[in-house]
């Protein structure tokens, strides 16, 4: 396969994966349309949780696979290690001192070292971080690979505020910061609106009380929009409020630093070429080892 | 040396169960409280749960307690609040409570017993997916759960490995800021003043991740592959496109047999890619897991409870159920209910184990007798 070929390929995983993550986030607006179709309607409405749950779980085995593939060198792989390591350590001071509503500190560092390390970095920064807290806090439960998933979309996406930025002419600039900060509160409520599909089916019901004769795909979503606003909004606009103030206010030394390092990082290690003539050298070189000075020393 | 009067109950310090076994576990009780709504199976569930879970606490922790809320304390919330919400925005049964005018949008209409009931299941189902995961987090280790991490993904194993390695040493980072910028006269007052705390310590964990990657590049790290081979890639592409069509034909078209063999064939290429992949990393692994028959136990008891729920067999209609129109007592097939007694199997392997073991006395201390 050509490098166009590769590329393209690669471009068809990241677009099917999102589109069959989609697809099974929104299941809850699909059960009328099974329930309809299907000649028994309750048993495969209600296996749908379940088998979206795994096409969810496939599709994101799948993302990661394409995504680790940044993770080949030392210094990538030593870079995420530790980026995780501090946000896990924001989340666990976050969990034994909670903030209000929906508020979480890890979201700013997914944010800036997707913008400046790049999507794939991005994803995986967002999907480790709340693997590793997750594992840290006890925090493993259903909730877990919707949240990876979702985490990895705030990395994943995030690059596409460059070019608005620089369309804007504000990189580097307090628009840069602020366009950050933008994407930051937008995926505040997001992350919320995708993290209360997972169990909104639990709290409303099965199939075949959404789905009617009149009842279609408008009253679904209208239904979850009351579930939404009654439940999370306030608690997801606290999170957004607190991902755009954190981006605010640490935003542009955050951003100096990581792109410094990012330069930092960019050292290519090249295995030297053999050069026979200075292997021969050291050979015929007398070299003593610690034993042999030891033992050179005994009377 | 004496043995003490002992009764079955006398479970505490049994055997260690494997991380994969737990994680059968798991997926079995997921499995029952995913698939079904009736009371007789959830209550049986749930049941079970709480008795691998009361026997859990009796075993030495290995992972971690649960961090706020305990499970049962967790349902005590829950469950009258999925019931609450249910019937504040589902107006469907023939048991009416009372009405609310039906022009208020959602909430207005008629208030049913049977859509209470529903809520309440839904509750309770959510109660005991968080207590199986409870019992999972206590049992499992973190070093285990790192080693459960497929060798296709390597790489990610290796980022979790060191991330899980500097959380200490990040915490400990943490605190020498903090002291160094209080006897500067630093104080906190406001998001603001977290700038001089938090710049230094992302500065200097860079500075680590820095010297990491040379000693690792030094020692000769080789991470995972730079891309996927072709056929790899095209299997991916193939198997997710796959998958994507027999979605859409199962929900969108209705046709059954061929969305869900599409979805087989797209599964099966997405795992021979994922298989390929994990063949190319070698693995070693230090002071790794056994697994040993009391692993098999607990797996072969998750694989009979799964199979009794998955498997189209007679009496499995019972498992779907639904209060509405109007609630009627649900039906429960014996041999389904039987199929559960699978999710007791952790139980039963620490019971095996004290009457194998039972617990003596030895100059104050109490410990398990061994046969080695």
């Amino acid at each position: 396969m050509s490098a166009r070929g590769a590329a393209w390929a690669r471009g068809a995983i990241y677009a099917l994966t999102t589109l069959v993550g989609v697809v099974a986030f929104l299941y809850p607006f699909w059960l009328p349309a099974v329930a309809q179709h299907s000649g028994g309607g309750m048993a495969h409405a209600q296996d749908a949780p379940l088998l979206l749950t795994i096409l969810v779980g496939l599709a994101f085995a799948v993302l990661l696979l394409e995504v680790q593939t940044a993770a080949v060198s030392a210094k990538t792989v030593a870079l995420l290690g530790v980026l995780v390591a501090i946000n896990s350590v924001l989340r666990f001071a976050d969990a034994a001192l909670p903030g209000p509503g929906g508020f979480s500190p890890i979201f700013v560092l997914i944010i800036l070292g997707g913008y400046v390390f790049g999507p794939r970095l991005g994803f995986l920064l967002g999907v480790m971080t709340l693997f590793v807290s997750g594992l840290i806090t006890g925090g493993v439960g259903p909730w877990l690979p919707y949240q990876m998933f979702t985490a990895g979309w705030v990395g994943l996406a995030v690059p596409l505020c460059r070019p608005l930025a620089r369309g804007l002419g504000q990189t580097g600039k307090l628009g840069e910061v602020l366009i950050l900060g933008g994407y930051g509160a937008l995926w505040g409520l997001l992350f919320g609106v995708i993290m209360n599909l997972w169990f909104w089916p639990f709290a409303v019901g099965s199939a075949d009380q959404h789905w009617t004769p009149g009842l279609g795909l408008w009253p679904t979503v209208q239904r979850y929009a009351l579930f939404y606003v009654a439940t999370s909004l306030l608690w997801d606009v606290v999170r957004g409020v607190g991902n755009l103030a954190l981006i605010l206010f640490f935003g542009r030394a955050v951003l100096r630093v990581l792109t410094r390092f990012q330069q930092r990082f960019a050292y290519a290690y090249t295995p030297a070429a053999p050069q026979p003539a200075l292997a021969r050298e050291l050979r015929s070189r007398p070299v003593s080892s610690p034993g042999q000075a030891v033992a050179e020393s005994r009377p | 040396m004496s043995a003490p009067r002992r009764s079955s109950l006398d479970i505490d310090g049994g055997p260690v169960i494997h991380g994969a076994a737990w994680g059968c576990w798991l997926v079995a009780v997921l499995v029952w409280a995913a698939l079904t709504r009736n009371p007789w199976y959830l209550g049986v569930t749930l049941a079970w749960v709480a008795a691998v879970s009361w026997a859990a606490q009796r075993q030495p922790l290995l992972g971690r307690a649960a961090p706020l809320w305990s499970p049962w304390r967790f349902g005590l919330v829950v469950v009258p609040l999925a019931a609450l919400f249910n019937a504040l925005t589902v107006h469907v049964g023939s048991a009416t409570l009372f009405r609310l005018p039906a022009a208020w949008p959602l909430i207005g209409g008629a208030y049913t017993v049977e859509a209470l009931v529903y809520g309440a299941l839904n509750g309770v189902a959510l109660t005991v997916i968080f207590a199986a995961f409870t019992v999972v987090n206590r049992m499992v280790s973190l070093r285990a759960i790192v080693q459960l991490i497929p060798r296709t993904y390597y790489p990610v194993a290796v980022v979790a490995a060191i991330a899980i390695t500097f959380v200490p040493v990040t915490l400990r980072q943490w605190q020498q800021i903090r002291e160094a910028q209080a006897v500067r006269g630093h104080r906190l007052r406001g998001v603001r003043s977290w700038l001089p705390l938090w710049l230094p310590l992302l500065t200097g964990g860079l500075e680590r991740a820095l010297q990491l990657a040379e000693a690792m590049t030094a020692r000769g790290f080789a991470g995972g592959e730079a891309a996927i081979p072709p056929r790899r890639q095209a299997a991916l592409v193939s198997g997710l496109a796959a998958v994507l069509v027999g979605l859409l034909l199962r929900t969108v078209w209705g046709q059954h047999g061929a969305g869900a063999l599409l979805m087989l064939a797209g599964a099966g290429a997405i795992g021979w890619a994922l298989w390929q992949t994990g063949r190319v990393h070698p693995r070693t692994r230090y002071r790794p897991e056994r697994w040993q028959g009391h692993d098999w136990a607990v797996a072969a008891g998750a694989l009979i409870a799964a199979a009794g729920c998955l498997l189209p067999l007679p009496g499995q209609v019972s498992l779907f159920f639904t209060p509405y129109p109007a609630w009627a007592w649900p039906d429960f097939a014996p041999w389904l209910g039987a199929a559960s007694w699978g999710l007791l199997a952790p139980l039963a392997v620490w019971m095996a184990a004290a009457e194998a073991h039972p617990l003596v006395k030895d100059e104050g201390r109490t410990m398990r007798q061994s046969h080695d």
